[in-house]
């Protein structure tokens, strides 16, 4: 039998689907998630409708599906980010818990085979909820400025942060031995991917060096760190550009006290000021725009990518490693690779 | 079929299993008797490649436990001291899932099904939902889950805890039905007259180290030396056990609840020989007779070694 095909589609993927939907949990849930999304979309839409009525340009209309795009890209995210961990954390331990775990490991299921098929079960649960949305996303498209490209982008961030999420669910449930913490650390680490990167941007951003500015032809970038954050990918999706996000001045007190990054034919540049009084800094945010027309990484490890194409690649990199630790951690009888003994001949007892 | 040696088992500087070795030829049905932490879980769980031993080697049909795992799942169906059972699927179909784990094929999943169904009795609650079955019930759901790919050894843990007399009956009649399938089953318990009946070898566990192990009968005998009579007296026990001990074939007289118990080697001679002593001493003996050495004693007797 093609080998492939059966790591993929393994007899714990259709246990997985019978046992989820016939429960009244997910009807419930996917439930829940269309009237939030779908109200979020209605709340957004009537706003911009009664805005529109008194004063109605094209431009405007851009702007509105920029707005309604930008806010159901991040609440989306933010669903999916409560909800997979929920569905992924209890996946081992839940097997556990229930004493069944032992029965799969005298089956000829492999361990990793065991991990796959709950992954499987739980990702097809989420890429279903993100199929009940595109209808409320459909809604962007009647005041136009979002491109289908950008749609599809922004689905493949949220997509792969949920598997991210999901594969490190599943690493927590199979080295916890209960669902509980197992859950309440896969929502932390979760916290931590989502939102805490994020906020490293903000309270330790890139210095611009105050010496090098002067003659730099680049913007910097934000810390490679913050690249882990779907957030900001979809910011960068959704807005074009991502702002002074994780950017700020040196505090040399020779050099600080202002400046600023110009682009003039897609060519940033930025300066800085000389400084106004001895010993004084500015520590602020810039202000400007540095990062030029696109939203393309301006320096370091990731120049020239696209913020999503390294949130994906980051999260993707992230969530192997999880895989690897869960089928490690799961496997009954423990062993590195290195550790393995060769089968002995068949021995007589 | 199963062969284990020298099997050793600690955690930190607990040992569970102290060299351990037994061996259980093909189509036997082996009892594995000790009390509660004694080591038989842990036994039949490094059986089951589902534990490392710490020394030792195990091997079932030939496959080593601990360096052909995969071998040993094949040839062997375990099922474990509790149900693991599934909400929200059916009898059939968990035997299905399990089926399909030990990668039978799709076209012979169905008859495997209705033929294990019916081997344990539940073809009728086929569709019932599994967490809704009795736990009698649940328990033959699992035994039959244990044999969905025909394995040739059967490892059951405590299959009979918890169980009313009626389901005890009739999990044993198909572990019955089993054997005459050519099936090589253990089963550890700690409910003694069920194995007595059931078993054709016995192996006895205490603190992580096998007491005595062989055909049942054997291992009887080897641990319940000489045969036991009980006497009652009306009154003279003392001058009884005063005319026993000085006779060269008893062993031991002991009082145990106001009757006298002598141990003593010979044949039913021997004991009219006894009973002829007593009254020609002028003893008036009210009962007279044989105990049993059965599993009982002998399972008594090599677990209390340890505590004198």
């Amino acid at each position: 039998m093609n080998r492939v095909a059966t790591a993929l589609w393994n007899p714990i993927v259709a246990k997985e689907y019978r046992s989820r939907m016939r429960t009244w949990r997910s009807p419930l849930a996917m439930s829940i998630y269309i009237l939030l999304l779908g109200g979020l979309g209605w709340a957004i839409f009537a706003a911009q409708a009664g805005s529109a009525r008194n004063s109605f340009n094209s431009g405007q209309a851009a702007s509105y599906g920029h707005q309604l795009f930008f806010y159901l890209v991040i609440f989306q995210m933010g669903l999916i980010a409560f909800v997979t961990p929920a569905l992924t954390a209890g996946a081992i331990s839940g097997e556990r818990e229930r004493q069944t775990i032992d029965l799969l490991f005298v089956t000829r299921i492999p361990p990793f085979s065991i991990i796959w098929g709950k992954l499987i079960a739980s990702m097809s649960f989420v890429v279903l909820l993100l199929l009940l949305s595109v209808p409320i996303f459909s809604l962007v498209f009647l005041f136009g400025g979002i491109e289908l490209d950008q749609v599809l982008t922004s689905f493949l961030v949220t997509l792969v942060a949920a598997l991210t999420l999901g594969l490190i669910g599943i690493a927590f449930s199979a080295v916890l031995p209960r669902t509980l913490p197992s859950t309440v650390a896969a929502y932390g680490v979760g916290f931590i991917l989502l939102a805490g990167t994020y906020v490293y941007g903000l309270v330790f951003p890139t210095i611009i060096d105050p010496t090098a500015v002067a003659t730099a032809t680049v913007a910097p970038a934000p810390p490679a760190i913050t690249y882990l954050s779907p957030i900001e990918s979809l910011v960068a999706i959704s807005d074009g550009t991502i702002g002074s996000y994780g950017i700020r001045y040196g505090n040399s007190p020779i050099y600080s006290g202002g400046g600023g990054c110009s682009t003039v034919g897609g060519v940033t540049s930025c300066y800085s000021a000389p400084m106004v009084a001895p010993g004084r800094f500015s520590k602020g945010f810039i202000s400007a725009q540095p990062l030029g027309s696109d939203s393309a990484i301006a320096s370091g490890s990731f120049m020239g990518w696209q913020f999503w194409q390294a949130t994906v690649t980051l999260e993707l990199a992230i969530g192997l490693i999880a895989l690897a630790a869960s089928a490690f951690f799961l496997s009954p009888v423990r062993r590195l690779p290195w550790q393995r003994r060769a089968p002995a001949a068949e021995a007589t007892p | 079929m199963i062969s284990v040696e020298q099997l050793t088992k600690t955690y930190g500087h607990r040992t569970a299993l102290d060299a351990v070795s037994f061996e259980v030829p093909k189509g036997e049905i082996f009892g594995f008797v000790g009390p509660n932490g004694a080591g038989k879980t842990t036994t039949l769980r490094i059986l089951a490649a589902l534990l490392e031993p710490t020394a030792g080697r195990a091997f079932v049909d030939g496959a080593d436990v601990s360096r052909q795992p995969d071998r040993v799942h094949e040839r062997l169906g375990y099922m474990p001291d509790f149900f693991g059972v599934y909400d929200q699927l059916t009898a059939a179909e968990y035997l299905d899932f399990y089926a399909a784990c030990y990668r039978q094929p799709k076209t012979r999943r169905k008859k495997i099904t209705d033929d294990l169904l019916e081997l344990v009795g539940l073809s009728d609650r086929r569709d019932q939902a599994v967490d809704t079955l009795s736990r009698g019930l649940k328990q033959r759901l699992c035994l039959a889950r244990a044999l969905v790919h025909d394995p040739a050894v059967l490892l059951l843990d405590e299959p009979a805890s918890g169980l009313d007399p009626r389901a005890r009956v009739e999990m044993r009649e198909i572990l019955k039905e089993l054997q005459k399938m050519g099936k090589t089953i253990v089963i550890s318990s700690h409910i003694l007259p069920e194995l007595t009946e059931l078993c054709t070898m016995i192996g006895i566990i205490d603190q992580g180290r096998m007491r005595a192990t062989g055909p049942v009968q054997d291992v009887i005998r080897q641990l319940t030396s000489g045969r036991r009579l009980r006497i009652t007296v009306l009154g003279q026990k003392e001058e009884a056990a005063a005319a026993l001990k000085p006779l060269a074939m008893v062993h031991a007289v002991t009082t145990v609840n106001g009757a006298i118990e002598a141990e003593y080697e010979g044949d039913d001679a021997t004991a009219a020989a006894i009973l002829q002593t007593l009254t020609a001493a002028g003893i008036k003996v009210s009962a007279f007779s044989q105990l049993d050495g059965g599993l009982e004693d002998a399972f008594l007797r090599a677990t209390s070694e340890d505590a004198e």
